[in-house]
């Protein structure tokens, strides 16, 4: 009995077009729009080339230092400007037109003019000042330089040499920095593992299906099962366990998918990965079966309140601005403690981006305790329930 | 008016769904708009940086510390290198600066001692990382003259003090009318899967087998029939489109009464229009209540993801922008863009959005012939 309901189980799920639409193509397609939004987003972050214009006048000739210092800003592979050497009222035109951020213009004093405040705004200016501290710099050197050689007796100054020392002093990069940071910091990534936690919980409506059937207020499949001799509880474990096959076949087709088209990087360690899968989709399960049975309602209602049980769960563990897992994570972290949707997310993030396991196992134990203590409380649901008639 | 009526009548059995869907969204698009913020308006230029001083109580890395302190956000709450990290990867910091033990004595008796850091990559770290290069730079070049302590410091903040002059042209509120975009741009997916998910699951009622061959035989008029439909379907989406313009300038506040926040409310308006035909001729091709679920998730989020109401459009890649000119909503959140950054409000300077806002209707013309042909045959098929 038990493999004849596992079979017709399985059947009954395979053939539900909406429930295989929201476990196995809703899922994929999430990814592919993700992808799209998102694999430029990191890119565009980093440090461009910034547009700029200098008004062309006697003053910039004359200053050496800034145009020796621009000129080697705006070459090479690591550039950090793109310049045009203009008149004033072609540099405002730029400016309005949005083609560059700034232009400067060179009087007495040095001016930059901007059309709105913002991070390539204050590059340029905080590129402005370093040049004119480097100025200074030189200025100090050479003063000091000419008054040791003074000092020393010596009136021959060679003037040129002096300020060639300070300019190569001055310029030459000596800053000592050592980059510790981790090298996988790509936080899209958060996005399609709050994917895979939602396609997790999704799977709750795979198992909620399947208990439905066999619930007798529910319809006549149930009412018929319920008076038949079979043992309740083998036929439950029978379906869930169908439903759970079920399941996982959607969701390695998404690993399989999100792997190998979307390079979704889940870390190296495959057994870990799997083995939160399975326990992330058992967590699923569980939530089903206490939706099915604790919650008496029609079907559409109860799709309706997992849809959006598991939609909030995803929201606050980030998949819709992956900031929210963090502000939730730091101030309420009771609440993503309580949301599988969470602990699913964290313990791929926890593979990803620790080098150590222990916040993985502590994701993988907190999923194992929520989902026995969900199914506890639906046990206790639904045994001894009997209808005299209904 | 009996059409209109039980037009009304099934879609109050739908207020649930109604309500869920929209608080869902409301809710969604008030945290995108606040927590966005850091993500996209580049206003905030002082990068986040977090300092780890093992060197406290020398004059030089106190003076260090208090360089950085002034030209970033200083964040430092956090503790261990979990939490470290943790807002690393989450962005809430960009740098982190690790002074090691006796780093002020090994400056001052010449050494160049090494700094370790952490860094997110991006602008904000490029920009941390510049402000400390500088200053490293300048304590090197300054220690190999100055033998005091105080002297050395002095000379350093000195030459730091001195700042250049920076104009600024625009006079636009640049924070303000980035939320209005991001506002009237997340509202694209509110507006489009509301109008779409009640309008089908309505309509669907009323083109149920049977009781759509009652009504064909009924003395009722069919255009009649049709008009009452399409009213109500109109007067529903109208409501709707009110719905956020209200909420808009509740959370928006006085932008927009301007002439600026009337074309925002205007282009909105034309998108709902054009939302409500889309909703018709989706109505029209699928009347199983199940599958409009899941086309309503599929041509909102596909939509709204390819054009950029989640993500900024700037943001996305070239060619999925290209493609993205095949839909209306592309052409919305084009507009709202435009309208983010345009200095001066007058009839020359809204050209592009009035094009914008042709290329929606003509969108919408399209779907209602569509909707024609559709129907048209589907009516001859029975």
């Amino acid at each position: 009995m038990f493999w004849h309901n596992f079979k017709y189980s399985l059947k009954v799920l395979f053939k539900s077009k909406a429930l295989i639409f929201w476990t196995f193509a809703f899922p994929i397609l999430l990814g592919i729009f993700f992808n799209i939004a998102f694999s430029d987003i990191e890119n565009s972050e980093k440090l461009d080339i910034i547009d700029i214009a200098i008004v062309k006048s006697d003053e910039f000739n004359k200053n050496i230092i800034f145009k020796e210092a621009f000129e080697g800003l705006s070459k090479g592979n690591d550039k950090l400007f793109d310049i045009t050497y203009t008149n004033l009222n072609k540099a405002q035109k730029l400016l309005e037109d949005d083609k560059i951020t700034g232009y400067l213009v060179f009087d007495d004093d040095i001016n930059i003019v901007v059309s709105s405040s913002g991070i390539n705004e204050t590059i340029l200016k905080y590129v402005v000042n370093e040049i004119s501290s480097n100025e200074t710099m030189i200025n100090t050197l050479i003063k000091k330089d000419i008054n040791n050689e003074i000092k020393k007796g010596n009136y021959n100054i060679n003037y040129e040499k002096i300020y060639a020392d300070a300019y190569k002093l001055v310029s030459k990069d000596t800053a000592k920095i050592n980059n510790i940071s981790n090298k996988n910091l790509s936080y899209t990534m958060i996005e399609y593992y709050t994917l895979i936690a939602m396609t997790c919980l999704y799977g709750g409506l795979l198992s909620m299906y399947i208990v439905n059937l066999k619930l007798a207020n529910m319809n006549s499949v149930g009412k018929r099962t319920a008076i038949s001799p079979i043992h309740r509880g083998k036929m439950l474990v029978s379906s869930l366990l169908a439903s759970y096959v079920v399941q996982l076949t959607c969701l390695a087709i998404l690993f399989i998918f999100t792997i190998f088209v979307l390079k979704v990087d889940y870390g190296n360690n495959l057994p870990l990965i799997m083995l939160l899968a399975l326990v992330g989709s058992f967590a699923g399960l569980s939530l089903g079966v206490i939706v099915a049975t604790l919650i008496k309602t029609n079907e559409n209602a109860k799709t309706g309140i997992l849809i959006a049980i598991t939609m909030l769960g995803c929201f606050l563990s980030g998949m819709m601005g992956i900031t929210m897992k963090y502000i939730v994570d730091t101030n309420v972290p009771l609440v993503n403690m309580i949301n599988p949707a969470s602990m699913i997310t964290d313990g791929f993030y926890a593979l990803y981006y620790y080098s150590t396991l222990d916040r993985f196992i502590f994701d993988i134990v907190s999923l194992l305790v929520f989902s026995f203590v969900i199914i506890l409380i639906s046990y206790f649901g639904l045994r001894r329930q009997r209808y005299d008639s209904i | 008016m009996t059409v209109f009526k039980a037009f009304l009548k099934v879609l109050l059995k739908y207020k649930g769904t109604i309500i869920l869907y929209s608080m869902i969204l409301i809710i969604f698009g008030a945290i995108n708009m606040s927590t966005s913020d850091n993500n996209v308006n580049f206003e905030d230029s002082k990068p986040d940086v977090l300092i780890v001083n093992s060197d406290k109580g020398n004059k030089i890395s106190d003076n260090l510390v208090k360089y950085i302190s002034d030209n970033s956000n200083i964040n430092n709450d956090l503790k261990g290198e979990n939490e470290i990290n943790d807002a690393l990867f989450y962005r809430n910091i960009n740098y982190v600066i690790y002074i090691p033990k006796g780093y002020g004595n090994d400056i001052m008796s010449g050494k160049n001692p090494e700094i370790d850091i952490k860094s997110t990559g991006d602008y904000q770290a490029s920009l941390a990382e510049m402000i400390l290069k500088r200053y490293i730079q300048m304590q090197n070049v300054y220690k190999m003259n100055e033998s005091s302590e105080d002297e050395f410091i002095k000379l350093i903040n000195n030459n730091l003090s001195k700042d250049v002059n920076i104009e600024v042209t625009s006079k636009l509120d640049t924070t303000k009318l980035f939320n209005a975009s991001t506002y009237f741009s997340f509202a694209s997916y509110s507006i489009m899967a509301v109008i779409i998910f009640i309008v089908c699951l309505v309509l669907s009622s009323f083109k149920e087998k049977n009781v759509n061959k009652r009504t064909i035989v009924s003395s009722m008029n069919y255009k009649k029939y049709n008009n009452g439909l399409l009213l109500a379907s109109f007067g529903y989406s109208f409501i709707l489109w009110v719905f956020f313009i209200i909420l808009g300038i509740i959370m928006l506040g006085d932008i927009m009464f301007k002439s600026r926040g009337l074309v925002y409310m205007l282009n909105s308006f034309v998108f709902t229009f054009c939302c409500l035909t889309i909703a018709l001729f989706i109505s029209t091709l699928v009347t199983n209540k199940n599958a409009v679920n899941g086309i309503v998730n599929v041509v909102s989020l596909g939509s709204s993801f390819l054009c950029g109401a989640f993500v900024p459009a700037a943001w996305l890649p070239n060619s999925v922008l290209t493609f993205a000119h095949i839909l209306p909503t592309y052409w919305y959140i084009n507009s709202n863009d435009l309208l983010k950054t345009m200095e001066v409000i007058d009839f020359t300077s809204l050209q592009p959005i009035f094009i914008n806002m042709l290329v929606v209707l003509g969108f919408s013309i399209l779907f209602i012939i569509l909707n024609n042909i559709v129907s048209k045959y589907k009516h001859n098929a029975i």
